[in-house]
């Protein structure tokens, strides 16, 4: 049962290679290696050693200072993000309660969390801020840019692994055909902080290797984890028709949706539920199988999730499996948890702008039967992208996305 | 630190505490306008109220956080640092 595509008409994004769409996509075409070592104060002499970074990051050229203090850092990721994608949609004047935001996040305001629990215990009650209640809190970014905006809409976080990142675009999608007129949707993360980096390392899939260019290598023969980053990606989302009908320019569809629950720690049974999330996300799109002309992959790097993905492609798109494109840029800025598959649904939007499929950065050889874009940037003229993502905790989730019309 | 509490101290407190800009200026010659009209809101104030009672070694509370006004709250301090010693 197919559903109305929704537009995307504004893409934001933040990213170690890159703090704006522009510069984001000339780095994700040419495919260069952002991962580096960590050097952070307190957090050089832990285990996780590579990362990908946002470096030299300044949101006071955007973002005012109040919402700054009150505000951790993947709140300032998404604020500028969101300013991005707004800027590039270019709404009119709508109504007080038109627009929505919804986000996700795994990690929350870690860095901002734990300065103030170091107040608390260091210097007593007296020296933790107000703004410890809510600059932590997984939600806070939704509320910061409803409140920045002013957008009284539906709102909505979603906690739910980083396969929230798609299940935050697709909740905005659901708010357009019930009635919303825009959504600000998507996620940024900023996990590379003391504590937050702690709470990574029971991941038994977290690469520990010290070596940037051998860190995070999905599908290849020396996979051995992946590498976690900061960033994200923010979208503005619109009702196709009345996006056109504004002038807007459609820059790419959101199609379809498929969301399923497998568990944790058992990849080779993600491979029956990210397949069944494919197939659900096609027919909500009205898809076939051959319709689909590259796919955007989770891409874990660990050798018994790898395998169970490229099953879940096979099941799910049959014999058109072994023919479609399969790439995964993450490989060369790291996994930014939620915000990782926004900013490959960015990815995917953009490849269809551009007539182009990026390729998946250090792996030169896929030890699996797919057909991976690696080494360079192939030309084609993809008109619909399967975009996949599973969580640690089991979520797994594909989004469809079709070509919009474009720029212009 | 002594007093008097001024309204230059006051802006510099609510710039470095909550990130607002505010004329000291005007929030003297306008003792009439609240901390909004400034885009201060309430968590704001006790950001800044929290910062004086450190500044001031002085247990503020909630009659501080409850000043509608800089000029309030200048008056409230004021009183407090001189009845303190």
């Amino acid at each position: 049962m197919s559903v109305a595509p929704v537009a995307i008409t504004g893409i934001g994004v933040v990213a170690p290679n890159g703090h704006s769409t522009d510069v984001y996509w000339k780095a994700t075409r040419e495919g260069t290696l952002h991962l580096e070592r960590i050097s952070r104060e307190g957090c050089a002499d832990m285990p996780l050693a590579v990362a990908g970074l946002v470096q030299d990051f300044d949101p006071r050229l955007t973002v005012e200072e109040k919402f700054l203090v009150q505000t951790d850092r993947f709140t300032h990721f998404a604020l500028a993000a969101a300013d991005q994608a707004l800027s590039d949609a270019a709404l009119p004047d709508l109504p007080e309660f038109a627009v929505g935001v919804a986000t996700a996040s795994g990690s929350g305001g870690g860095e901002f969390g734990q300065r103030e629990l170091q107040n608390l215990w260091g210097r007593g009650p007296g020296f933790v801020g107000p703004y410890q209640s809510i600059a932590w809190f997984y939600a806070a970014s939704t509320g910061q840019v409803s409140i920045r905006g002013g957008f009284k809409g539906p709102c909505a976080v979603l906690a739910d692994d980083e396969a929230g990142g798609l299940d935050a675009i697709a909740h905005g999608a659901r708010s357009i055909r019930r009635g919303a007129t825009a959504m600000v949707v998507g996620a940024a993360e900023a996990p590379i902080a003391p504590y937050s980096m702690v709470c990574q390392l029971g991941y038994r899939e977290l690469s520990l290797a010290a070596d940037p260019a051998r860190a995070y290598l999905p599908f290849d023969s020396e996979a051995c984890g992946f590498a976690p980053a900061e960033g994200g990606a923010m979208l503005v989302l619109e009702n196709a028709e009345a996006a056109r009908a504004r002038g807007a320019a459609v820059r790419g569809l959101v199609a379809g949706h498929g969301q399923t629950f497998t568990g944790t720690r058992s990849w080779a049974e993600s491979r029956h539920g990210l397949a069944a999330a494919i197939r659900i996300a096609l027919s909500e799109a009205g898809a076939a199988p051959e319709e689909v002309d590259v796919v955007f992959a989770d891409a874990l790097a660990v050798p018994e999730a790898d395998h169970a993905e490229v099953l879940a492609i096979a099941d799910a798109l049959g014999p058109h499996a072994g023919a479609v494109p399969v790439t995964a840029p993450k490989s060369g800025i790291g996994r930014a948890y939620c915000g990782g598959p926004v900013l490959d649904v960015a990815s995917a939007v953009l490849a269809m702008e551009h007539g182009v499929v990026p390729p998946t950065p250090g792996v030169f050889a896929a030890s699996h039967d797919i057909d991976l874009v690696t080494g360079g940037a192939r030309r084609a003229e993809p008109r619909t992208a399967l975009v996949l993502s599973r969580g640690l905790m089991g979520c797994n989730s594909a989004l469809v996305i079709r070509r919009g019309e474009g720029r212009g | 630190m002594n007093g008097p509490f001024t309204y230059s101290e006051l802006a510099d407190l609510m710039k470095a505490s909550a990130g607002i800009s505010a004329d000291p200026m005007e929030m003297e010659i306008r003792p009439e306008a609240e901390f909004g009209e400034f885009g201060l809101d309430s968590l704001g104030l006790i950001a800044v109220v929290s910062e004086l009672e450190q500044r001031y070694g002085l247990p503020l509370g909630q009659d501080a956080e409850a000043c509608k006004s800089p000029a309030q709250l200048v008056e409230f301090v004021n009183a407090q640092i001189t009845s303190g010693v």
